[in-house]
């Protein structure tokens, strides 16, 4: 390859990370696909990016981070535990209490943010929803940063994590000279059990999502809601719930997402945190078709590939650019995204 | 010649055709109506005179010139321009500064001389809002016009979309149902207008309507679309006894 | 033969503009001792050319482009490094030379305008507005990543100059030429592809020509704004031209009331002390006091909301009600936060005034959509005929 190509040759290239690297890519990309999810449907129904969406990903993380102190994983509480001699351990119930009540939290919070800030400016202008979108955004980051603890920047105790080991496959053993020089790399794969749990339960979260959206009434009505929001309210539809609904729905994925970041990931949690996950998410969900629910997927999986790629390259400073970028060339070769349409304006 | 020329104009959408092999010729001076049941492709052909659709086939042929695909804006400066059916004023502004930003068209000062605000930027701001004002005379709004379009009634707001669309000086005007939701009153004033600017402004007139008793009262010549294809052309008594009309417009009293 | 006759009143008014700038610059630079009061005002001047700038594209033409730090940050950058490469080789002599860096930042930015511009022309509002979003992150992470351009550790001005004349001159260029261009009929195209593009188009109005233009045109003016921020600081690192600021600037549009270039002088003036509040205004908050007056606002907030879509009594009674809704809440708020302040830890950790900064510009901007979404001016202008009808109405109210 390296002879082929002497761009790639310059950029020094480990193919045999290549696997390990789309598994990552894939794990990533499920979290930002748990957010898109969140975006496209408000979208979807009011036509508003709710820019203050990354916040309550924040909020969900530190709900996670808060709740588990009170179940005793605090770091004082843990010192404590370990200088009289003891061991922390957790089980899994511990996760999935963390996991539904940072959803029950998220899913609440969203709905107030609906009901107090877009809802008044159901009548207005779209760029004026979406200014008062920024200004929650702003808000909720700042204030934040005044009643959140972040110095230094607090992170779940590891100890909630109660699995440690990993399942891992090795395709082409490291070959290694005999003065221990490294000829190439080994062609691994490892995934640990966190983030097999992870997978798993974004996947069985979607699943659950694909029913909810699907086969109920509910889904129903905010599929309608989306196609066109007049009709349904005519139709007899409350929109009313339905948009709570959408908005609680989005909330609750993104609280998810955010707990098993926090818990499994170990990421340290700042009243910014949610900013750059929420841009990445919302570019996620534009490329793939945003008001587009299996786009949103998509989109999510294709940032988490495209950003572990950017990566692997060796432009890692970059990265946080990369889903700009993306956004634009996608805006502008197919605006309405892989999987979306682009809906022709009655004139 | 004729001023507008569609030839086997066809236009389609995915799988749906919705206008099949349209063909017929405006004169200058014509009064032509386009006229057919909901969804027959009216305002789709009206679309594709102005530049808002190309053609999938055929030709739109203006003055010896072929113009399918062109942009609307540069359809507008070659003689074209048109009112919409869902009317689209410019709200926030008032009624003579919506006919003002048709007289721009027209405009000959420089954009960078309105940034500097040049003296003949300011003459040629002063003649525009005079001829805006003549226009709005025109369609009986003048007292209406430092009053925001959006505030104006229906039937006024139709009125000033005709205004507005005159001010570009077309020689060609598109009327996309000018009578719509007007009480007979205001359809008879309606027909006075038409009827000046083909006489008086001397401006050929394409309109669609659904109105049929206005349109047989106004049009000389008059096309009837049904799901896309011509079924009859001709004068106005022609197209009322043809049968194949009747049949389109089932139930319609004609 | 008249002054006027002979010159012009256009020269006129560029002299009196010109003097009236020196002649400022002379006086704040003898009153006020302080370096850092001197930087305030030029810092006032600054957004006042920044939002009013920005008014052209998001008030009068209607493209919802919120990534304008981005052209203020080209402006800068540009204007620094060409200083510091081409000044000792160039004869002209500061302040003279201000004004080539102005130039040179200009046209840095314009170009920029004319690269986010050309492509965000299909893109309809919230697609735009991610989009130039975007690229000013994208223009800052780039930045950023300059070794040559100082990085993250930012990147000495070493021709220092501060000028509040030349501040003043560019605020007062930008305003004229914004409010030119609505005066004369070319700012009525602007203003149709704001209202409706489609129709726009049909009247024969050139959307690419014209929706350029202002993203040139208002790029340009942050990007000279930037030249002269950069000079006046001697210091830019790319940490000064975040997200924030972005918002901040729009803040003021949204405040001002999109399209009012009064609005936005006023709001600029007025707002742009926010990210210097700490320094300025000392005040301390308890965490009690301050989740009561947060309440407070938000309560506030709902009661104004309340006068202005259920009441339908006289004047002067709505009037007393938003009064009420003003005070009743903010004093109860005020009171309950002194009584947790009191009895409760709440009242233990202190916010001082520059915690609170952007906290305070988000509750603005919130406050002013949830009650007043066309902003303190709205579609208004301060005009000289709007001044002298006020003196009309008295003198007729004597008479009578």
């Amino acid at each position: 390859m390296e002879a082929v190509f002497p761009l790639v040759a310059g950029l020094n290239l480990d193919f045999n990370a290549l696997p390990q690297q789309l598994i990552n890519g894939i794990i990533v990309g499920s979290i930002y696909a748990l957010i898109a999810l969140g975006y496209t449907m408000v979208y979807g129904v009011l036509r508003l990016i709710n820019f203050a969406h990354g916040e309550v990903f924040m909020l969900g993380a530190y709900t996670a981070l808060l709740t588990s102190y009170t179940m005793g994983y605090s770091p004082e509480a843990v010192k404590k535990i370990f200088q009289d001699g003891g061991e922390v351990s957790s089980n899994p119930l511990n996760l999935v209490i963390l996991i539904l009540i940072s959803m029950a939290v998220c899913a609440v919070i969203g709905a107030l943010i609906e009901f107090f800030a877009y809802r008044p400016m159901r009548g207005e202008s779209r760029t004026a929803a979406l200014i008062t979108a920024i200004g929650v955004s702003l808000f909720l980051q700042y204030a934040g940063q005044l009643f959140l603890p972040a110095n230094p920047p607090p992170s779940i105790s590891d100890k909630v994590n109660p699995y440690s080991g990993s399942f891992s496959h090795v395709f082409k053993p490291a070959q290694i000279a005999e003065d221990g020089n490294v000829i190439s790399t080994a062609m691994e794969v490892s995934i640990t059990h966190g983030r097999l749990t992870m997978l798993v339960t974004v996947i069985v979260l979607m699943s659950l999502l694909t029913y909810l959206v699907m086969y109920t009434k509910a889904g129903r009505a905010m599929r309608a809601a989306s196609h066109d929001f007049d009709s349904a309210s005519l139709m007899g539809i409350n929109v009313n719930r339905v948009v709570t609904f959408t908005f609680m729905l989005g909330s609750a994925l993104a609280g998810a997402g955010a707990m098993m970041l926090a818990t499994f990931e170990g990421t340290a949690l700042q009243p910014f945190f949610g900013v750059l996950p929420g841009v990445k998410a919302f570019v996620a969900a534009v490329l793939g078709g945003i008001g587009n629910i299996p786009g949103a997927v998509l989109g999510g999986i294709v940032m988490g590939l495209a950003e572990t790629f950017v990566t692997w390259l060796g432009f890692s400073q970059y990265k946080d650019a990369v889903a700009f970028v993306i956004l634009i060339i996608v805006l502008l070769l197919k605006p309405g995204g892989l999987l979306g349409s682009s809906k022709v304006e009655k004139v | 010649m004729a001023v507008l020329s569609m030839e086997q104009v066809t236009i389609k959408f995915g799988g749906l055709t919705a206008v099949n092999e349209v063909t017929f010729d405006i004169e200058k001076g014509d009064l032509y109506g386009l006229i057919g049941p909901n969804g027959a492709g009216k305002t789709t052909c009206f679309n594709m005179i102005t530049g808002v659709y190309t053609p999938t086939s055929g030709k739109v042929i203006y003055d010896g010139r072929d113009i399918s695909g062109m942009p609307p804006n540069k359809i507008a400066e070659v003689g074209i321009c048109r009112t919409f059916q869902n009317i689209r004023l410019f709200s926030a502004l008032s009624a003579l500064e919506n006919v003002m930003v048709g007289a721009y068209l027209r405009h000959e000062t420089s954009l960078l001389s309105g940034f500097l605000l040049s003296p003949r930027a300011i003459k040629e701001t002063a003649e525009m809002r005079k001829r805006a004002m003549e226009f709005l005379s025109v369609v009986d709004l003048a007292e209406e016009a430092h009053s925001r379009a959006a505030d104006l009634s229906y039937g006024k707001q139709r009125r000033l979309e005709i205004a507005r669309a005159m001010a570009t000086n077309p020689k060609l005007i598109l009327l996309d149902e000018p009578a719509a939701g007007m009480n007979p009153q205001e359809k008879d004033e309606l027909r006075e207008v038409v009827l000046r600017i083909r006489d008086e402004f001397e401006k050929t007139v394409l309109l669609i309507e659904h109105d049929m008793k206005f349109v047989m009262n106004l049009c000389e010549k008059i096309v009837v679309l049904d799901h896309g294809e011509e079924i009859a052309r001709g004068g106005p008594a022609e197209i009322r006894s043809n049968p194949k009309v009747i049949e389109a417009y089932l139930g319609e009293a004609v | 033969m008249s002054l006027s006759k002979i010159l012009g009143t256009r020269v006129i008014s560029i002299i009196v503009a010109v003097a009236a700038c020196v002649i400022l610059d002379m006086a704040l630079s003898s009153v006020i001792k302080d370096a850092y009061y001197i930087r305030l005002v030029m810092l006032a001047g600054i957004y006042v050319t920044l939002s009013v700038s920005l008014n052209l594209i998001n008030g009068i033409t209607g493209q919802f482009s919120i990534g304008h730090a981005g052209f203020y940050m080209v402006g800068a950058y540009a204007a620094g490094l060409s200083s510091n490469a081409f000044f000792d080789k160039q004869p002209l002599a500061m302040p003279a030379y201000l004004i080539v860096s102005i130039l040179i930042g200009a046209g840095a930015a314009a170009v920029a305008g004319l690269i986010v511009g050309l492509p965000s022309l299909r893109l309809k509002g919230d697609y735009l507005a991610v989009v130039t979003l975007g690229f000013g992150e994208i223009i800052r992470i780039v930045t950023l990543n300059q070794e040559a351009w100082g990085g993250s550790y930012g990147y000495n001005v070493t021709n220092k100059y501060q000028s509040i004349a030349l501040v003043f001159l560019l605020a007062i260029v930008c305003i004229a030429v914004c409010r030119n261009l609505l005066k004369s009929v070319h700012g009525l195209s602007f203003l149709a592809i704001r209202e409706d593009e489609v129709a726009a188009q049909a009247m024969g109005v050139n959307l690419t020509r014209t929706k350029v233009t202002a993203f040139v045109v208002g790029a340009a003016f942050a990007g000279a704004a930037g030249a002269l921020f950069a000079h006046d600081s001697g210091f830019i690192n790319p940490d000064l031209f975040k997200m924030e600021v972005s918002f901040l600037i729009l803040t003021m549009v949204v405040l001002g009331g999109t399209g009012s270039i009064t609005g936005s002088v006023f709001a600029a003036m007025t707002l742009f002390i926010i990210p210097e509040m700490g320094r300025i205004i000392k005040f301390e908050v308890s965490q009690g006091m301050l989740v009561a007056l947060l309440l407070a606002v938000g309560a506030m907030v709902w009661a104004i909301r309340r006068t202005t879509n259920h009441f339908h009594g006289a004047k002067p009674q709505k009037s007393l009600r938003y009064l009420l809704s003003v005070l009743v809440p903010i004093g109860v708020g005020f009171g309950v936060g002194k009584v947790i302040e009191t009895y409760t830890i709440l009242g233990d950790k202190i916010y001082k005034a520059n915690d609170l900064r952007f906290v305070i510009l988000a509750l603005v901007l919130l406050v002013v959509m949830l009650i007043r979404p066309s902003g303190l001016f709205g579609h208004h202008e301060f005009s000289w005929d709007w001044v002298k009808s006020l003196f009309n109405r008295r003198a007729v109210k004597v008479e009578a």
